[in-house]
């Protein structure tokens, strides 16, 4: 039976842990709505990006670009997958990594290679220990996601679509859907699909119907267009999976510090049951060394 | 009447102004746009970006490579980047361009290094076209 400095001795450390936990929340919370913001004001360069795509990709129809080259024979898929630098966040990096062991078992079947472009350090704890020579490049998320550092990784990866190292290239990340939800999300990234613009997003930058004249000509236009959406795909799931990482914190941190109250409520309980129990034994001795005297 | 100037970079709206005249670098060289336009497409290359006000006064903004979409009444660029000359601090510009073209020399020429040999010269025009437009008149 744990004596009574025990039980105390226990409920202190688990009310410091409860501190770090109850902070970690808090700070998880604030980060969200930063990067929620950041989400937020990427919205319009991508709005204006895909409808001027949209623009050039109508007055060019059947528009020539090798990004969007559609490979008959796929042998080779890269694979970016996208983690966060810490831990403690739930779920949110091991459903990554068994998402994507899922889809290299899947393509394996089907006879095709895999590589991997690891973003974050979880998961390139995971691939460099399970899968070290399939690793392509693997980097830290950093602090803070900047469009720079999605530009590269775009561009790297652009590079050997080009020139034919890999057929295909998706990108899997964690969907930011609200604060309690985020799951692994798969997205063809490479060849580029240029998607539709939503009927909202047309009626916002109010396109009418008059077409653009294009200088020089809409090759060249379209040479730099497309690898700007490609790098702005990028960015936009280095950006959700930075809301999503902060997000899975916070929840992961909330049943924490919820876990740390109950086991202080049943500890203290317990140590209650204690005193009381060391007091009636104290008392039943003084009694009885009482009743022995007379 | 004048023409609205609306920049928007991944991070953000960098700035909107409104404006009588803009000059911008296009692949092509630089082109000037007043009001009432014909509209257009086009990329832009790293370079200064040129605004009249309507009162007046000239403002200019380092921009990166990217596209202009102009239109009668206004003029979107969408770019990586873009800093109006005051946001500019040239001497510090100065020196991280000078340690960019200090690494760019002592890297090897091969093919393992070309990546980051364009990154670099990337960079160091990103940042002469700082220091162009920063040390101009404000």
């Amino acid at each position: 039976m744990a004596t009574l400095s025990d039980i105390k001795r226990r409920i202190t450390s688990i009310q410091s842990t409860q501190k770090i936990t109850s902070a970690m929340k808090m700070v998880s919370a604030a980060k969200l709505r930063r990067a929620q913001d950041a989400i937020e004001s990427a919205r319009p360069y991508a709005a204006r990006m895909r409808a001027t795509l949209q623009e050039v990709g109508s007055a060019e129809a059947g528009s020539s670009h090798p990004l969007f080259e559609e490979r008959e024979s796929v042998s080779t898929v890269e694979l970016v997958a996208i983690s966060s630098d810490r831990g403690l966040a739930g779920a949110f990096n091991s459903q990554i990594v068994k998402e994507a062991e899922r889809l290299v078992a899947e393509w394996k079947a089907a006879g095709i290679e895999t590589r991997f472009t690891v973003v974050g350090k979880k998961a390139a704890e995971y691939f460099r220990r399970h899968r070290p020579s399939q690793i392509s490049d693997d980097r830290p998320v950093g602090p803070k996601v900047n469009y720079l550092e999605a530009q590269q990784i775009a561009q790297r990866l652009m590079s050997d679509f080009e020139n034919g190292e890999v057929d295909q290239v998706v990108l899997l990340h964690n969907e930011f859907i609200s604060a309690i939800a985020q799951t692994p999300k798969i997205v063809p990234l490479l060849p580029f699909v240029s998607e539709k613009v939503e009927a909202e997003v047309e009626a916002e930058l109010d396109l009418d119907a008059a077409p653009y004249e294009i200088e020089p000509s809409s090759e060249t236009l379209l040479a730099s267009l497309v690898p700007k959406a490609v790098e702005v795909e990028v960015f936009r799931a280095l950006l959700e999976n930075q809301a999503g990482e902060h997000a899975a914190r916070m929840s992961a941190m909330e049943n924490a510090t919820k876990n740390t109250e109950e086991l202080i409520e049943r500890l203290t309980l317990e140590y209650n049951r204690a005193r009381q129990a060391a007091i009636t034994s104290e008392l039943v001795e003084i009694i009885t060394g009482a009743q022995a005297l007379e | 009447m004048s023409l609205e100037v609306v920049v928007v970079t991944p991070e953000g709206e960098a700035f909107s102004e409104t404006a009588d005249q803009v000059v911008l670098p296009g692949t092509e060289g630089y082109f000037g746009v007043l009001e009432e336009h014909e509209k257009f497409l086009s990329p832009l290359k790293p370079g200064a970006m040129e605004i009249h006000l309507t009162d007046g006064r000239v403002e200019w903004a380092a921009i990166s490579d990217g596209f202009a979409e102009v239109t009668a009444k206004q003029v979107v660029v969408l770019v990586d980047e873009c800093f109006k000359s005051h946001e500019i601090n040239v001497d510090e510009a100065h020196h991280t361009r000078a340690e960019a073209e200090q690494e760019l020399a002592d890297l090897l020429t091969s093919i393992e290094t070309q990546e980051h040999r364009e990154r670099l010269e990337n960079t160091i025009v990103r940042l002469s076209t700082q220091i162009d437009v920063g040390s101009r008149l404000r």
